[in-house]
């Protein structure tokens, strides 16, 4: 009896929650995809939310599974690190378009006792993936750090075990600079990588490098700065040794950049630039009447976007470690977000 | 008329497990079957896990052996501590509060988030594996296997606790007054009459290791090949679902969700073996 | 050796090892819990229950400055209060009645398959649940929600529930329900006013393992629930947990202290959903 009566008390609260909760109004959008640009879209969006009250629920899933929630009209917006190929758009059907939001990077974390500092080339990098490169005082290294002594350690190549953008950015680099590489084991999400040990996400894998006496690894670059670890200066295009900062970051795109920024710009020409870098993208519908979304809704999604790429919302990047977007990207941004509708009409 | 009402109702609830199941295994199915039209059967057997984008191989040998060894490993590991816990809750110092004390704590071990047992594992056993010279970095099936261990210990200790100590007092009596010792008791009169019980809370863990994922992907190394040896790295279908299934696309989700099947399809055959055995050897 | 000397000495064994496992079992017990609290209780404050989770921008310059991050888990607590208490209204009866049934139909081809379906359901991995419910639940609804949540979480407490409730009814010796029946009690009266307080040490042990369970589940919610940074009332839209914000925290840089905290919150609510069962139990208990 007492059983029955229990169970009658919390059904009742459940409708009753259910019913006031109904009654909100409130519009609210909901969003899924990459977890590389999390942390500055948590605070944007929580700016947003302060500002003019409309709620983002954002789940951090993946770039796969936020473009598969966008594809089901389960979201509003889906945020990716990899761009839809040609292939991928066809297979949504309906017209997409690519917003970028901010700029990031991958790093080379490493582990070496004493040194703090050290550069590496591009082929040199590319062999220590490979395998090639063994030792930490293997000669290819020396030539680039000779004021260093470099002790006699074997390295530990660290990898991301589960699939992520990260992954994705650096084998795009790495298969830019090794035609080896590109060969053998080329650019995706989740690569067969040749030596080393794998972690998992970005946590992961630094919690090994921190571990291990001559672990590298590559890493989400908001990570590494915010946990202070130890990067390599890499080698770019133009012979250059830079380190990933905000400035360098921003450097990478501002050579040719298309109007729908669909482009990878690491190994990117400009001088400054840091060479593993990318764009970060959140994707929507063009036409935003799909699955009996209402004007309101469309209306917030769009008000959402034009406030990450506001001024104010880019300024506040480089506080979480990542860059703004160069003011041609944002303003091209800008334009192709007057080119959503809503049954066929554009959107305030 | 109300006993038939009830009857209907416990008659439907059993329908609805059915229902679940038939629904789950036709979402893996059609998830699955442009995989097989792709490889055939052999994607069970095969060992390659490769991609390069214009040539996937996908095959679940090394996963489906990771899971297997790995789950059986847990469940033999934990099996004497777990007992050894139900009978001391549940006979031995039955109603104490030092019984009391510990058959909570061993609750509280279920309510521990997997990702906290990942956790502890990479931060407190890896260092004991690597110092104990079992393996290099210290991941590995052994130390998954272990921290599984400690992950199902409450399902099988917490349950059969309480199906030791449902054994009626008149057969235990009975036996006492033959003039039988405690330990026989427990072993000739207890454990019989609560072995359907007891292997049934088994069968439960068993199934918790079969299907636990982020403490294992934590923890095993994530290396798509067979291992050799206990201390190898590996990877668990679990795990490479739960790594892989975000940024899946294409033949690649389609593999993932093939082996999702496979894991259930495992775990059914594990079950009927189980189940087989145990009546073999039922009293 | 006199036959009686050796069943004391083998009596007397047995205590010994049934002792001293349980002491090696409590070894790691103790040094998880005690480590959680440690490293948990710091950030544990008035913010915790009633703030939403920080952003990273704040809990950097937190972590920077040697301070608690500010904010909390509001938004997750209620996450996973809303979403354990409609798993277990959608789990518990269903699975209750499934166990009644079992135990009743002993033998049959029908009880047998539902046993072993249950068992295999057991043994499924959350995130396939997580990928089913997707399927049938969120496509369908055209959105993420707590209620996709829930189901995914109620899935999963199926199976322990089911056996749970079977084999303690199962443990009942037959007389009592057979003196239910002699004395002239309907069928249903039986089983709900004799067999089921009886059995009720087991069912509830099913019931709490099975909420301690999907507490912490992580997996199936990504994909149901989504996920929130703001306080959810409402069960249809997406929703955090504690889970969730466990494994966000997990991936956050500044944020780690977090992970120590929510789970150690888990562990008192595990804590009190034990209490609990105790004293229902030991009222119910003969």
């Amino acid at each position: 009896m007492m059983i029955m009566k229990l169970k009658i008390v919390v059904l009742s609260v459940f409708f009753a929650t259910c019913c006031i909760s109904c009654s909100n109004v409130k519009t609210e959008i909901s969003g899924a995809g990459a977890t590389f640009p999390l942390p500055y879209y948590n605070m944007v969006f929580k700016d947003f939310s302060d500002t003019t009250g409309i709620n983002v629920a954002y789940g951090g899933i993946g770039s796969g599974g936020g473009i598969r929630s966008l594809k089901d009209g389960i979201v509003d917006f889906a945020a990716t690190d990899a761009f839809l190929s040609k292939a991928e758009e066809a297979e949504i059907a309906k017209s997409v378009i690519h917003v970028p939001t901010c700029l990031g990077a991958v790093v080379v974390a490493y582990n070496v006792p004493e040194i703090s500092s050290l550069r590496l080339s591009a082929d040199v990098l590319a062999d220590i993936f490979l395998g090639v490169i063994t030792k930490w005082n293997d000669g290819r290294i020396v030539e680039t750090n000779p004021d260093i002594v470099l002790p006699d350690l074997n390295i530990t190549v660290i990898y991301r075990s589960d699939g992520s953008g990260t992954t994705n950015v650096f084998t795009d680099y790495l298969s830019k600079i090794s035609d080896r590489w590109r060969a053998e084991i080329g650019a995706a999400k989740s690569v067969s990588f040749p030596v080393g040990v794998a972690a998992k996400g970005n946590p992961g894998v630094a919690g090994i490098i921190g571990q291990t006496a001559g672990a590298i690894g590559y890493v989400g670059s908001e990570y590494a700065f915010a946990r202070k670890i130890a990067f390599a200066s890499l080698q770019n295009k133009a012979g250059k040794f830079v380190k990933p900062s905000t400035a360098s970051i921003s450097a990478a795109a501002s050579a040719n950049i298309p109007a729908d920024s669909k482009i990878m710009i690491t190994n990117s020409a400009a001088e400054e630039a840091y060479p593993i870098s990318c764009f970060t993208w959140i994707v929507i519908y063009r036409e935003q009447n799909y699955a009996k979304r209402s004007p309101e809704q469309a209306q917030a999604t769009v008000k959402l976007l034009n406030f990450i790429l506001s001024n104010e919302a880019q300024s506040k990047a480089a506080n979480v470690h990542y860059a703004p977007l160069p003011e041609n990207v944002r303003c091209n941004a800008l334009k192709s977000l007057k080119s959503v509708t809503y049954n066929g009409k554009a959107i305030e | 008329m109300k006993d038939k009402v009830v009857k209907i109702l416990t008659f439907i609830a059993a329908v609805i497990i059915l229902i679940i199941c038939g629904g789950m295994v036709y979402s893996l199915v059609t998830g699955a079957v442009p995989a097989f039209e792709k490889f055939g059967v052999d994607f069970i057997f095969k060992k390659d896990w490769q991609y390069t984008p214009d040539n996937e191989q996908y095959g679940a040998l090394p996963f489906i052996v990771g899971t297997l060894i790995t789950a059986f490993l847990a469940v033999i590991i934990s099996f004497p501590f777990s007992m050894a816990v139900s009978l001391f809750v549940g006979e031995y110092f039955k109603d104490t509060k030092v019984a009391a004390f510990l058959g909570t704590a061993t609750e509280l071990l279920a309510g521990i988030p997997s990702i906290v047992y990942g956790l502890w594992g990479f931060y407190v056993l890896r260092p004991i594996m690597v110092g104990m010279g079992l393996s290099e970095q210290g991941f590995g099936i052994m130390t998954s296997s272990v921290v599984l261990a400690i992950m199902i210990i409450p399902y099988a200790a917490s349950l059969s606790s309480e199906f030791i100590r449902m054994v009626p007092n008149d057969i235990k009596e009975g036996a006492y007054s033959l003039g039988a010792t405690k330990y026989e008791v427990v072993f000739h009169v207890i454990l019989p009459a609560a072995a359907s019980g007891i292997s049934s809370s088994y069968i439960l863990s068993l199934g918790r290791a079969l299907g636990e994922t982020m403490a294992v992907t934590m923890l095993i190394g994530n290396t798509n090949t067979l291992p050799t040896s206990l201390t190898d790295t590996a990877n668990t279908m679990a795990s490479i679902i739960a790594n892989q299934f975000g940024e899946a696309a294409g033949l690649k989700l389609s593999a993932l969700i093939a082996i999702g099947l496979l894991l259930f399809l495992i775990t059914a055959l594990i079950n009927f073996i189980a189940k087989m055995i145990i009546k073999k050897y039922a009293i | 050796m006199n036959k009686l000397k050796y069943r004391s000495w083998k009596n007397k064994f047995g205590v010994f090892i049934i002792c001293f496992f349980s002491l090696l079992t409590a070894i790691p017990l103790f040094a998880i819990i005690i480590k959680v609290f440690v490293k948990g209780i710091r950030q544990i404050n008035f913010d915790f229950f009633t703030k939403t989770t920080p952003d990273t921008f704040d809990a950097m310059l937190a972590v920077n400055n040697g301070e608690v991050i500010p904010g909390g888990v509001a938004n997750g607590i209620v996450g996973t209060l809303l979403m354990v208490l409609m798993a277990a209204v959608v789990a518990v009866p269903p699975g209750i009645l499934c166990g009644i049934y079992l135990s009743e139909n002993k033998k049959g081809r029908f009880s047998s398959i539902v046993r072993f379906v249950s068992d295999i359901l057991q043994g499924t991995p959350s995130i396939v649940i997580g990928i089913v419910v997707y399927a049938f639940i969120v496509v369908p609804m055209k959105g993420y929600s707590a209620v996709a949540g829930a189901i995914s979480l109620a899935i999963m407490m199926l199976p322990l529930i089911v056996r749970s409730t079977e084999e303690s009814l199962n443990m009942l010796p037959s007389s009592l329900k057979e003196a239910g029946l002699a004395l002239g009690a309907s069928y249903s009266s039986v089983v709900f006013k004799v067999l089921l307080p009886s059995a009720f040490g087991g069912i509830f042990t099913g019931i709490l393992l099975a909420v301690s369970r999907v507490i912490g589940e992580t997996a199936p919610l990504m994909l149901t629930a989504l996920g929130s940074s703001m306080v959810q009332w409402n069960v249809l839209r997406p929703s955090s947990s504690i889970s969730l914000l466990i494994w966000e925290c997990y991936n956050d840089p500044n944020m780690q202290s977090m992970i120590w905290s929510a789970s150690l919150f888990l562990l008192f609510v595990v804590l009190l959903l034990n209490f609990i069962a105790k004293r229902i139990s030991l009222k119910w208990r003969m």
